[in-house]
């Protein structure tokens, strides 16, 4: 799940709605999301924001997007203990995020990096990326819906 | 007095419960009240819905606060009336439970919820859970006794600035203590955001009239509250500010927005659609046009 590849055009195809998504659960205006916009440092997401969203994202695409999962998905074949330890994500840890979220710039993730603040490295774009991923596990389990 | 489950609470009766999703309840808005303002119908239903959720994850979590969609008030209820409650959840889990519903008098709905998200928070923090388990299991068999509501206090904003017709801003000093803490909730008082709304509320209804009317001549109407947000929990004390703006206006309807503050942040929102006090038929070809009677 944590590799597959998804391409720039699948993106760009769920975007405009996953940014309209994004300004009307942020109350924000539709110009100010971005694709590579820190949902939490540029435009003040907060825990029930995420929640919204993704509440928002299942009606609008008609997916269901595992809650507090992402940072298990992202995880992949690392053990909770090789991925963080005291809740400080290991090198290894950081190095898989990188490669899980290869759309945030790489400036972003910084070391020591706590497990609390894996939210703050999240996109527009970690959100395009998380609809595919459950857009392809409907298709997969033949119960994909139009949207 | 003890005025956990008497002070804010909603739900006299649990009727049904279907596979812990689909749960049917009542209540009956005490007689002697002045008004039962329409955001407590809103909490009524929601406090429906929230047993379902805490017996969902065996009364460990508690939705508490949260999101709506979309609100539609559709009829007033009157004191001595009894509320037909039904909820439905979307989905539940320790997170979050998503959930609609709707309130009935004599059959007709009277308010609708849809798209609501409340966060699931550990339940121990706010009340004991076996007190709730118990309470649940109160209404599940015999029902609670009636009529403990007796009526909000009074609270309102504190109109400061604003542009007549246009927008307005108040503040709201949330009162250090009130008998609806020791219900919302026993260990940890929160201000309850349906409380905030009816606040607001009236806030829009000033403005409103302030604005030229609808063609047909009368009152506006809040009608929908569309993507309400409370972001923090309010505790007893706090100072909030206040904004409600006009944000378009045709002859029959109107739209504003409300923003909620404490300090430089903003906690909270919603928008809020208005009409007519009666909704005015298109207008016929070769006719006057005309009104058809409220739902």
């Amino acid at each position: 799940m944590a590799d597959v590849i998804i391409t720039k055009e699948e993106i760009a195809a769920i975007y405009p709605k996953v940014a309209e998504t994004m300004a009307d659960a942020l109350g924000c205006d539709l110009e100010e999301v971005k694709p590579d916009a820190s949902l939490i440092d540029e435009l003040g997401a907060e825990s029930i924001d995420f929640l919204d969203i993704v509440f928002r994202l299942e009606r609008g695409f008609k997916v269901k997007i595992p809650r507090g999962k992402i940072v298990e998905e992202a995880r992949g074949d690392l053990s909770e203990s090789e991925f963080e330890k005291g809740g400080i994500v290991s090198e290894a840890g950081v190095a898989r995020l990188k490669t899980f979220l290869s759309e945030v710039p790489a400036e972003r993730f910084k070391t020591p990096m706590k497990v609390a603040d894996i939210p703050r490295l999240f996109t527009t774009e970690t959100f395009c990326k998380m609809v595919i991923r459950q857009q392809r596990v409907a298709e997969a389990s033949g119960s994909a819906q139009p949207a | 007095m003890d005025e956990h489950f008497r002070a804010y609470t909603f739900v006299d009766r649990i009727t049904s419960i279907e596979d812990g999703m689909r749960i049917r309840g009542a209540y009956a808005i005490p007689a002697d009240l002045a008004l039962f303002p329409l955001p407590l119908l809103a909490e009524s239903v929601g406090q429906l819905a929230a047993w379902a959720a805490m017996a969902a994850v065996n009364f460990e979590r508690r939705p508490v606060a949260g999101i709506a969609g979309g609100i539609d008030l559709l009829a007033p209820a009157k004191p001595g009336e009894t509320l037909e409650l039904q909820a439905e959840l979307e989905s539940v889990d320790r997170e979050a439970v998503a959930y609609g519903g709707t309130a009935l008098v004599n059959g007709n709905p009277v308010i609708r919820l849809e798209h609501c998200v409340g966060p699931m928070l550990p339940m121990e923090e706010f009340e004991d859970p076996q007190i709730a388990r118990n309470r649940f299991a109160l209404l599940r068999e015999n029902g609670a006794e009636p009529g403990t509501f007796r009526g909000l206090p009074a609270i309102s904003g504190t109109r400061t600035s604003g542009e007549i017709g246009k927008w307005l801003r108040a503040t709201l000093d949330v009162p250090e203590a009130a008998p609806f803490f020791a219900d919302h909730f026993p260990r940890r008082p929160v201000f309850p955001g349906t409380l905030l709304m009816h606040i607001n509320l009236q806030l829009v209804t000033a403005l409103a009239n302030e604005i030229p009317r609808p063609a047909n001549g009368t009152p506006w109407m809040v009608r929908r509250v569309s993507d309400v947000k409370l972001r923090a929990f309010i505790a007893p004390g706090e100072a909030l500010e206040l904004e409600v703006r006009l944000t378009e206006q045709t002859e029959n309807s109107a739209s504003m927005s409300v923003k909620i503050q404490k300090g430089t942040k903003t906690i909270g929102g919603a928008r809020i659609f208005l009409a007519p006090q009666e909704p005015v038929l298109p207008a016929r070809r070769g006719g006057s046009g005309g009104r058809i009677d409220r739902p």
